[in-house]
């Protein structure tokens, strides 16, 4: 029995948040906003045509079978990218911005093929470069946390953090 | 009665779904975004819940239910909260006007809507019917706050009956409103829901309790290290072990900058452990280490990575004792970030091979508020569960 649901009410004060492992599609003039990035990445995508946007937020590169595709890079954007195709987007027009995927700490668990961090944004660029997306712009890797908000009319990625203050991608 | 990870599982979708359905009925009906942040499957004292209720001031109403399931289910907010969501639902009414009675029914109106739509959920899980009573408000600091709810806990031996709770935290209105909705239900339901989930791999619900007062001493002697170096009384706010969805455990943090240091922990069990204080906070602890002097960046980083080891070994050594075992503890990392951001990484880790995790988290603060402590540890956890199994009365 499917008793777990992600589904955010339907927004009304233009403002749409976005958790952990969960993506969100706006097809008029809201913001979509999402925070507490470390190793997660966060993918927002824009059709500057139609101005439906999405963002993604993800925690790990890939999914095992059965898993929760929306806490993937590979399934969510996927995931992302047919919600915004059902809200109208023309997928050969949706440019990519990506933030995050930082190494905050040196765990000893990590092994040979590098942070969870540097693995995110590898994936996100692999996934990103299958559907023929361009990223357009970019604020990845570092040792910081990043907090994001997506202005869907204007496609503007806000990146917030605690060391470098705001800048607009 | 004996609980699983399974079972634990199942609570913790049904609680989420139910407050989904909540979230999503205040914003049909009512016009409020609404969304669920967190839902946790917290192991208790009745004592804990009341002392949280009553430090944070929380004004609440309840509504009980009965039938194929028996509890209570308790709406929480802030008193600016409250007032808040009441200016939302009626804001061509003057703010002063909507308190008193106005406000107290406009507030039992939503917890109908919310609470009724989140009790459905688990009725129909069941297949049975459950009733609701008319919701009650409660703003009397007389009044301990769970005392309409008489949910019998389950015996740990001991004074402290433990309870399971089901804890949502949610906003409204971007942020502007916080709240939480709490499911307290009868011990003999938890062993209904139990039952209807399965037991494989069980444990006994004592072991959870006993982990739980494990955690109590861990916070008390961090305390009592901490007043000991500071030479400020300090105390334990509280001190929890919730089950949570691994996204769940960064999304429990807010944006709000934090300092303090990170660390690894190993042995049985290993994990992550973080100590963070908000900014005021650490400035007062610096200063309070470094006194009469003008501390420089590297030594308030110091000073924070030394309260940092001292907190955590505090904490962690009562474990290694309970469970006959060594816990090894790295270097302290010390960070200074977005709050949510820092603990990011840890569950991260976690998330490449659990769906859920332990969380454990106690706050430790000064009476005169001159600094708020908080540890979050954040264990493996099958190798948990192995240290449970040890806990337990049979083993």
């Amino acid at each position: 029995m499917q008793v777990y649901t992600t589904d955010t009410p339907a927004a009304r004060s233009g403002r749409i948040k976005v958790g952990i492992a969960d993506y969100a599609v706006s097809g008029d003039e809201s913001t979509l906003t999402t925070s507490g990035l470390g190793s997660c990445i966060g993918v927002a995508l824009y059709d500057p045509e139609t101005g439906v946007s999405g963002l993604a937020h993800a925690m790990l590169p890939e999914a095992d079978d059965g898993s929760e595709p929306a806490k993937f890079v590979d399934t969510g954007i996927e995931l992302l990218l047919s919600e915004m195709r059902a809200a109208g987007a023309d997928i050969d027009r949706v440019v990519a911005k990506i933030a995050g995927g930082s190494t905050m700490f040196d765990f000893t668990s990590a092994d040979g093929d590098g942070s969870i961090g540097d693995r995110n944004v590898a994936a996100t660029r692999t996934t990103l470069d299958g559907f023929g997306i361009d990223v357009v712009a970019e604020d990845v890797g570092g040792s910081h946390g990043r907090s994001l908000e997506l202005d869907s009319q204007t496609g503007d990625l806000r990146v917030r953090s605690a060391k470098s203050g705001n800048h607009v991608l | 009665m004996n609980l699983d990870v399974r079972s634990l599982r199942t609570f913790s979708r049904l609680a989420h779904s139910g407050a989904e359905k909540a979230a999503g009925s205040l914003t049909t009906l009512a016009g409020i975004d609404t969304y669920v942040n967190v839902t946790k499957v917290e192991l208790g004292t009745k004592a804990d819940v009341e002392n949280e209720f009553a430090e944070r001031d929380l004004v609440s109403v309840h509504i009980g239910f009965s039938g194929g399931l028996d509890g209570h289910t308790v709406l929480a907010f802030s008193p600016e909260s409250a007032e808040r969501l009441v200016d939302a639902l009626m804001p061509d009414i003057d703010a002063t006007d909507a308190e008193g009675e106005l406000a107290e029914s406009s507030l039992k109106e939503v917890a109908n809507i919310m609470l009724g739509g989140f009790i459905d959920g688990w009725a129909d899980y069941l297949d049975t019917t459950v009733d609701i009573t008319t919701p009650t408000y409660v703003d009397d600091e007389n009044d301990g706050p769970l005392d309409h709810v008489d949910a019998e806990g389950f015996e740990n031996g001991g004074d402290d009956e433990h309870v399971l709770v089901f804890r949502n935290q949610l906003e409204a209105a971007d942020n502007a409103i916080e709240f939480d909705l709490y499911m307290v239900p009868t011990a003999s339901s938890i062993g209904t829901i139990v039952e209807a989930s399965g037991e494989d791999g069980a444990l006994p619900v004592e072991s959870f309790a006993a982990f739980s007062e494990m955690i109590n001493d861990g916070a008390n002697q961090a305390s009592e290290d901490i007043t000991a170096m500071t030479g400020i009384d300090t105390t334990v706010e509280v001190s929890r072990l919730s089950f949570v969805p691994i996204e769940g455990v960064p999304m429990s943090l807010t944006d709000a900058v934090r300092r303090g240091v990170v660390l690894e922990f190993s042995g049985t069990p290993s994990g992550y452990i973080a100590i963070l204080f908000d900014e005021p906070s650490a400035e007062n602890i610096a200063s309070s280490l470094l006194p009469g002097m003008e501390g420089d960046e590297a030594m308030r980083q110091s000073a924070i990575q030394e309260i940092g080891n001292i907190t955590t070994s505090g904490f962690l050594d009562g474990w290694a004792n309970a469970l006959e075992t060594t816990i090894d503890i790295s270097p302290p990392k010390h960070v200074h970030d977005i709050g949510s951001a820092i603990i990011d990484p840890l569950a991260t880790d976690l998330a490449q091979s659990q769906e859920y995790a332990f969380l454990i988290d106690s706050t430790i603060r000064t009476d005169d508020d001159e600094f708020t402590c908080d540890i979050y540890a954040l264990p493996d956890e099958t190798e948990l569960r192995k240290a449970l199994k040890q806990l337990s009365p049979a083993a």
